[in-house]
């Protein structure tokens, strides 16, 4: 009740009114919307009629005429490539390990569900959670996956609790402990994927054997991760007043928006050893992370910047005329109202990020995509069922992407953007 | 309520000091040699057609414009290119805006509470206990909580005074504090000013309310392309205008 804006809390002259009914229901908003009109409703039946014979086909394809016996047959390939074959792993017991590191994934968003106020971190743990467990229930035989790697799947639920719980009820339940083990996780993800020689359960597994969606993933964790630092510091140093700064900047942005990312990656095996010492354990998978990263830190840079650029000139005034300091002023009042208006064109551009991880193939690392493409190549006799393997590349592709736009309009709503 | 009187003995030395202050934006001379003072606790309103300098000149005092030639020494402290000087006068002057300014994204309570927190130290519960007097000072203590863009136009101006309350400043400057908001909004932010001057507060405000500055001033400056062409207390001022152009300006803005 909005009382508080009646001067000295005088009753109102006039009783108060509810707002106007306006029509309500589906019955309702349809005629509102699709049928108010002799023209309007022509074009619905038109085009209801072909979504549903469009619908039709599609369902009938997906039901009766495709055969998902590829996607089967690929199965944890999918996920961790060829990181447990014989090749990579003698013995097949690598498995755990991959495992291991999406129960620290499973707990941290458990911990975000627990200190989060809205519902959104909640519904985002529950359906990442959910879908985990389903795999747990994939009816392949128990020599294909076996009793271990169900449980290990399964655990993602306690997991999930133990997180929430941590987020909750201990003093770890903050946004700053949140980042410190994400960054942890991720390291000990790091080492556990790689193995320490001489330990038995941790056989070394060489790097260029890392593949599937751990390495999308993977790479685009890295780049997300970074590019928004390194990007927010390219955008103020371009704005600086300190020449050389202003020119590097301005040089590294250039340079990288100006290559196409396919040429970065070709010339990573030639350009990124030159910036390391000789001994340097350079991989692959090293090259094209840095590579990707900074390529996205050049078009993040420019998008914080245009939203530094509308930032009305007032605001940092008022700020120093309080007596802030030049990098507080920045700090604590233009980069976070600069951030919060281009949100929508920073994950823009951690999407195009994802999607791009997809390109490592050219360097010769079996991403998703690639596992699916290269098992087509080996295995002939799937030919044929190449649609219905790209069809489900292209799903896991999207579920993830939408995943993150979903999240970014909840954030954008829970800042108020455009409305404060 | 607070007591926002200097805690500094008075001295003999005048609050603000400008000595001969030129300023070019460009080759375009805004300032063209401003000599003027402000004693402790005075008020003193600026008035002038649009262009004259007004904003530049009080924007000179806590440097959001740096003047080219002359001296501004404000409460002793020339405002020189050392930044720590820059930066003690900032903590000393508050400055109220005609578009607000306030921070959007940050609280009613948080944009009061900001610069005390971070620039003066002061434990956060001391500062929220500080701003919430201030609040209630300016008369709006249940919007706390709010963001600005929930408030009215008078509101957040009332908000930007505390905001400006909060550190505790010895000198005021307003800029056009009531240009952008309705009439009814307006005289609840000249209470708040008039409030603030009886308790003592040096202020030079650039406005255009005559009532308000007949009542309030103890002097009225006429700025006219870039220098101050007349400079009387407000009886003489608008009784007695000596200068031509100030005779026109008021017959402009008294119709
Ligand atoms: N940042 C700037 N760059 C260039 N010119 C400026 C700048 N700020 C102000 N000016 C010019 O300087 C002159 C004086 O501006 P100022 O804002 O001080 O006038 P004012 O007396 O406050 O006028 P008003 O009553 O319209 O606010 C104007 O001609 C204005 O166009
Ligand atoms: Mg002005």
């Amino acid at each position: 009740m909005a009382a508080d804006t009646q001067a000295g809390g005088r009753p109102p002259a006039t009783p108060d009114i509810p707002p106007p009914r306006t029509e309500t229901g589906a019955i309702g908003w349809a005629y509102a919307n699709l049928f108010n009109s002799r023209h309007n409703a022509a074009l619905t039946v038109l085009v209801g009629a072909v979504t549903a014979i469009g619908l039709w086909f599609c369902l009938k394809w997906i039901i009766f005429d495709a055969d998902w016996s590829v996607i089967a047959t690929i199965g944890g390939r999918f996920i961790i490539g060829n990181y447990n074959t014989d090749h990579a792993c003698p013995g097949n017991n690598c498995f755990w390990r991959p495992q291991i590191s999406l129960l620290m994934v499973t707990t941290l968003l458990g911990m975000g569900w627990g200190i989060a106020a809205g519902g959104t971190a909640k519904r985002v743990a529950i359906a990442a959670t959910a879908i985990i467990i389903l795999l747990a229930f994939l009816p392949y035989s128990l020599e294909r996956m076996g009793w271990d790697v169900r449980l290990l799947l399964l655990a993602n639920a306690p997991a999930l609790a133990l997180g929430w719980a941590l987020g909750r009820y201990t003093p770890l339940g903050s946004v700053r402990w949140i980042i410190i083990f994400t960054v942890a996780g991720f390291l000990i993800h790091l080492l556990l994927m790689r193995g320490i020689e001489g330990v038995p359960a941790l056989q070394p597994v060489a790097i260029n054997q890392w593949g599937g969606l751990t390495l999308n993933l993977m790479l685009a964790a890295a780049g997300i991760g970074l590019s928004l630092p390194i990007g927010i510091a390219l955008a103020l140093g371009r704005r600086s007043r300190m020449p050389v700064v202003k020119l590097l900047c301005v040089a590294f942005i250039e340079v990288f928006r100006g290559v196409p990312l396919i040429t970065l990656l070709f010339m990573s095996q030639v350009l990124v050893p030159l910036a390391f010492p000789e001994d340097f354990p350079l991989d692959n998978l090293f090259r094209a992370a840095v590579v990707i990263t900074l390529f996205s830190s050049a078009y993040m840079a420019e998008n914080i910047r245009g939203g530094l650029q509308a930032l009305h000139r007032g605001q940092a005034e008022a700020a120093r005329a309080l007596g802030l300091p030049g990098w507080q002023t920045t700090m604590l009042i233009s980069l976070p109202q600069a951030i919060r208006n281009v949100i929508p064109a920073i994950v823009g551009q951690f999407i195009g990020l994802f999607k791009d991880t997809s390109l490592v193939y050219i360097i010769s690392m079996l991403d998703v995509l690639e596992i699916g493409r290269t098992f087509i190549q080996g295995n002939t006799e799937y030919l044929s069922h190449a649609k219905e393997l790209f069809i489900f590349i292209a799903l896991v592709f999207w579920v993830f992407t939408y995943g993150m736009s979903y999240i970014s309009g909840k954030v954008e709503e829970h800042l108020g953007v455009g409305r404060r | 309520m607070i007591d926002t009187k200097p805690e500094t003995a008075p001295n003999e030395e005048p609050m603000i000091i400008a000595r001969d202050v030129h300023k070019w934006f460009g080759n375009f001379h805004v300032l063209r040699g401003v000599t003027t003072s402000v004693e402790l606790g005075n008020k003193v309103v600026i008035v002038g057609p649009s262009g004259s300098g007004k904003s530049t000149f009080i924007r000179t005092i806590n440097r959001l414009e740096e003047h080219q030639r002359g001296d501004i020494i404000v409460d002793g402290t020339p405002l020189t290119q050392d930044v720590r000087n820059i930066d003690a006068i900032r903590r000393d002057v508050g400055m109220v805006f005609q578009q607000f300014n306030l921070f959007p994204h940050l609280s009613v309570l948080q944009n009061v509470t900001l610069a005390p927190v971070k620039v003066r130290k002061w434990k956060r519960s001391d500062a929220d206990d500080v701003a919430m007097e201030l609040l209630t000072r300016v008369g709006i203590p249940e919007q706390a909580n709010k963001y600005p863009g929930e408030l009215s136009g008078g509101q957040q101006q009332r908000v930007a005074i505390a905001r400006a309350l909060a550190m505790r400043p010895k000198i005021m400057l307003f800029d056009e504090p009531t240009s952008a908001l309705d009439p009814e909004m307006i005289r609840e932010v000249l209470d708040v000013m008039r409030d603030l001057a009886e308790s003592g507060m040096t202020m030079i405000i650039v406005t255009h309310e005559i009532g308000f500055a007949t009542e309030v001033a103890d002097r009225i400056l006429m700025f006219d392309e870039g220098v101050i062409i007349e400079d009387a207390p407000p009886a003489q001022f608008f009784n007695n205008p000596q200068q031509p152009r100030t005779q026109t300006f008021l017959s402009q803005i008294l119709t």
